[in-house]
């Protein structure tokens, strides 16, 4: 079973190389036959898919055949693992996650070659650079990290079993998700590059990524969303974001791939920021890479865990020769991606994506700083110095507040030039009424922003994000109000039929929606408050408005782990409103423990119990008790979000022609894209 | 068994990779091509900036303003796709 594995890898191996070089030399050699041999390139990268999908389905079947002589699955299973985390286990270690991430790459080269006809020459290119990619990720699998190594010796009748905290329903869909959007990116990446390489002529090539570049964002987003969600229910510290290394892994790419979304636009419509768009996408496909570095090399846990490992020195390697292409390339065609139209005024929806884009490079910079400072202190100094939330707090909140108060602004904004007319009109009443939910939080006293900064940073969260949820609005209403004057139809209706006729645009306007959500659950962390306390039964501790009364503690047991819990009742200004057990689980085969907190969720706040363990001496339970407000507004918002986003992706209906007038005097223009 | 599988996944895979089929070659980019592409994005801003005046978005001023500056630049497309599709033609 293993050889078969290790084998399909060779083989993918193998036609990758092949799809690279034939590639290559059937686009550089224009002579007869190289287009049967670009054919044969394209299809080896297409039966790569098939080699990768035989070694990906020989690890997951082994994994279900608990075949504990191959070395990964003895470390990340064990008999008595319930199946959907057997399957998990794919992606559990860093040999199967290598490996899906082949899977995946084989997956999105298989769906680009098959739709290799919306512009041959060009998925051509991109294809030989999504081959480049494949054959540095399969010489990983095949030669660093091979998921097939068999055990040396006595092989033990059981497996390690999984990480404990990796033994949760989320757990099972997070991991792909973050992986499709890592893995996703390269294909922009390739196209970008493919259009730089061949000067190819126009902005087609951003048409054709653009569903690939939002496919894989939103991926990537879900999976951080469910990665925080994952972290709150299960992490049992009562947060959902700790600015850890590999959380910020996921979040570079993200910031650097919104930043692209928005600032094509102004390449699609204007022809400007080629040269700024190319080294987004660039960026952002090297954070991906790097991403995974970081995440599986070792690196942020110590330097000396870097060089230890078998893959970091590959990783390195790779992004070396990938940024130096990316340079030569740019060098040797830059003139091609000269602007055709320059900034007009700094009052526009040009320089809002230029400002938008800046907050957000400032941001990943922040946090790139942030996550790398304890690796570099480490290698310069020997000392390790730990950065933590307050360094990303100090500087993330301005700069998220700046970016609310862009997203807010931005979209009402003329492309070249908005006359203060024009602002007052699209900005005045959206203003007023942000300002006057400001000041009602102020009057029935719910936040003091004069308090202390949390507080003045709570404030200005909800002002800003109420003045988001309320331009979106208007803008919807007014283009709604547009449709239903131009045909008569009721306003619900001139609703559907505006989205549906600019769905990237409406779609959009959802996602900031929802971002926007988002953003005033976060406001909420400036009120977290907890308690701890030993409880006898019957025993009570207040938080908040709840009464946590202790009714009795119990224990479990199951092949897979042991449990303790308590059962408490929870009552709200006097009146009972539910039960809540939280528990803490120890696991038999890694010998680890882990905490599976209760959440009592509401619009308002959370109530979060986590049993932290027992008295050694009464055997009592010690209950540790949250109260987060409105922490459910971040997942609602995360829904809108991807709703939006999903509808941006969706066509739009066709629009009907606009008329020319023909005023001008054409003999007095020059070349479309002269005037530079 | 094993041994057998490999052959026939190597065995299918080289057959699908080197058997004889029609080859796709797509159309060569040209400046029209691309110029096309400019006009239907300027045609699409034009439909944009329309829509956002009746939605009273811009004042008259900027309307105008605006509209003239992208009537300027579908026409110095038009202009452009006329006069190579002129040199095409003889």
């Amino acid at each position: 079973m293993a050889e078969l594995g290790s084998y399909s890898l060779l083989l993918a191996l193998a036609l990758s190389v092949y799809a690279f070089i034939a590639g290559i030399l059937a686009l550089v050699r224009k002579r007869a036959g190289s287009d049967v041999l670009g054919e044969t390139a394209r299809r080896a990268g297409i039966a790569v898919f098939g080699a990768v999908l035989v070694s990906s389905v020989v690890l997951v079947v082994a994994t279900f055949q608990n075949n504990f002589s191959i070395a990964y699955i003895l470390h990340h299973s064990n008999i008595d693992l319930p199946a959907p985390y057997k399957f998990a286990a794919l992606w559990s270690g860093q040999e199967g996650s290598l490996l899906f991430w082949s899977f995946l790459l084989a997956g999105y080269g298989l769906v680009l070659r098959l739709r290799h006809k919306v512009d041959a020459q060009l998925v051509a290119y991109a294809s030989v650079i999504i081959s480049a990619v494949q054959v540095f990720f399969l010489l990983l699998n095949n030669f660093a990290a091979n998921p097939f190594a068999m055990v040396q010796g006595t092989i033990p009748p059981d497996g390690n079993g999984l990480n404990p905290l990796l033994q949760y329903p989320e757990m099972v869909i997070h991991p792909p998700m973050l992986y499709l959007g890592y893995v996703g990116f390269t294909v922009p990446f390739a196209f970008a590059l493919a259009a730089l390489i061949m000067k190819y002529p126009g902005e087609k090539w951003i048409h054709i990524t653009r569903r690939w570049t939002m496919v894989t964002w939103a991926f990537l987003g879900v999976g951080i969303f469910l990665g925080a969600h994952w972290a709150y229910y299960v992490l049992g510290w009562g947060g959902y974001w700790a600015w850890d290394p590999v959380e910020n892994a996921s979040f570079l790419p993200w910031l650097t791939g919104t930043a692209f979304l928005h600032s094509v636009m102004m390449q699609e419509k204007r022809g400007m920021l080629k040269i700024w768009n190319m080294w987004l996408i660039f960026s952002t496909f090297l954070l991906s890479i790097f991403g995974t570095f970081l995440t599986r090399s070792g690196i942020v846990s110590s330097v000396h865990a870097f060089a230890q490992s078998g893959i970091g020195p590959w990783f390195v390697t790779f992004l070396a020769i990938t940024l130096a292409a990316c340079t030569y390339f740019f060098i040797q065609n830059r003139a091609h991606l000269r602007s055709e139209n320059r900034l007009e005024s700094l009052v526009s929806r040009e320089s809002s994506f230029l400002f938008n884009n800046l907050i957000l490079l400032v941001a990943c910079f922040t946090v790139l700083w942030g996550t790398l400072f304890p690796v570099l202190s480490e290698w310069v100094q020997g000392t390790k110095v730990t950065v933590g939330p307050p360094f990303f707090n100090k500087v993330m909140i301005p700069v998220a507040l700046l970016l609310t108060l862009l997203t807010a602004v931005g979209p009402l904004l003329s492309w070249r030039k908005t006359s203060p007319d024009s602002i007052r009109r699209n900005l005045l009443l959206p203003t007023m009424f942000s300002v006057a939910v400001g000041v009602v939080v102020i009057v029935f006293g719910w936040i003091r922003p004069w308090t202390a900064q949390a507080d003045f940073y709570s404030w200005m969260t909800l002002v800003l994000a109420t003045l988001v949820l309320s331009t979106v609005l208007s803008e919807f209403y007014r283009g709604g109000m547009v449709i239903a004057k131009q045909t008569g139809r009721n306003i619900a209706s001139s609703l559907y039929v505006l989205t549906r006729r600019n769905t990237r645009r409406y779609g959009g306007y959802i996602a900031h929606f929802g971002f926007a959500v988002v953003l005033i659950g976060f406001a909420g962390a400036a009120f977290n408050q907890d308690i701890e306390r030993e409880l006898k039964n019957g025993e009570s501790m207040q938080i908040g408005s709840y009464t946590i009364t202790c009714r009795t503690h119990t224990q479990d047991d199951n092949p897979n782990y042991s449990s303790v819990w308590a059962i408490m009742d929870i009552s709200k200004d006097g009146k009972p409103v539910d039960v809540m057990y939280p528990e803490r689980r120890f696991f038999k085969a890694s010998q680890q423990a882990s905490t599976m907190p209760a959440v009592l969720s509401t619009m308002r706040e959370d109530l979060y119990l986590v049993y932290s363990g027992e008295n050694q001496d009464s055997g009592n339970p010690i209950i540790k008790a949250h109260l987060n407000p409105l922490v459910k507004w971040i997942w609602t918002g995360a829904h809108i979000l991807l709703l939006g986003t999903i509808l941006a992706m969706v066509p739009s209906l066709a629009t009907s022609k606009v008329p020319i007038r023909k005023t001008v005097l054409v003999e007095e223009r020059q070349p479309v894209g002269a005037n530079d | 068994m094993i041994g057998v599988a490999g052959l026939l996944l190597t065995a299918g895979l080289l057959l699908f990779v080197f058997s004889p089929a029609r080859v796709f070659v797509g159309e060569e980019k040209t400046r029209v091509s691309y110029l096309r592409e400019r006009k239907d994005a300027v045609y699409e801003n034009l439909r944009d900036l329309n829509f956002e005046y009746k939605a009273g978005k811009l004042s008259d001023a900027d309307y105008e303003s605006l509209r003239n500056s992208l009537e300027s630049e579908a026409a110095a497309i038009l202009a452009e796709i006329e006069q190579l599709e002129a040199v095409e033609s003889r």
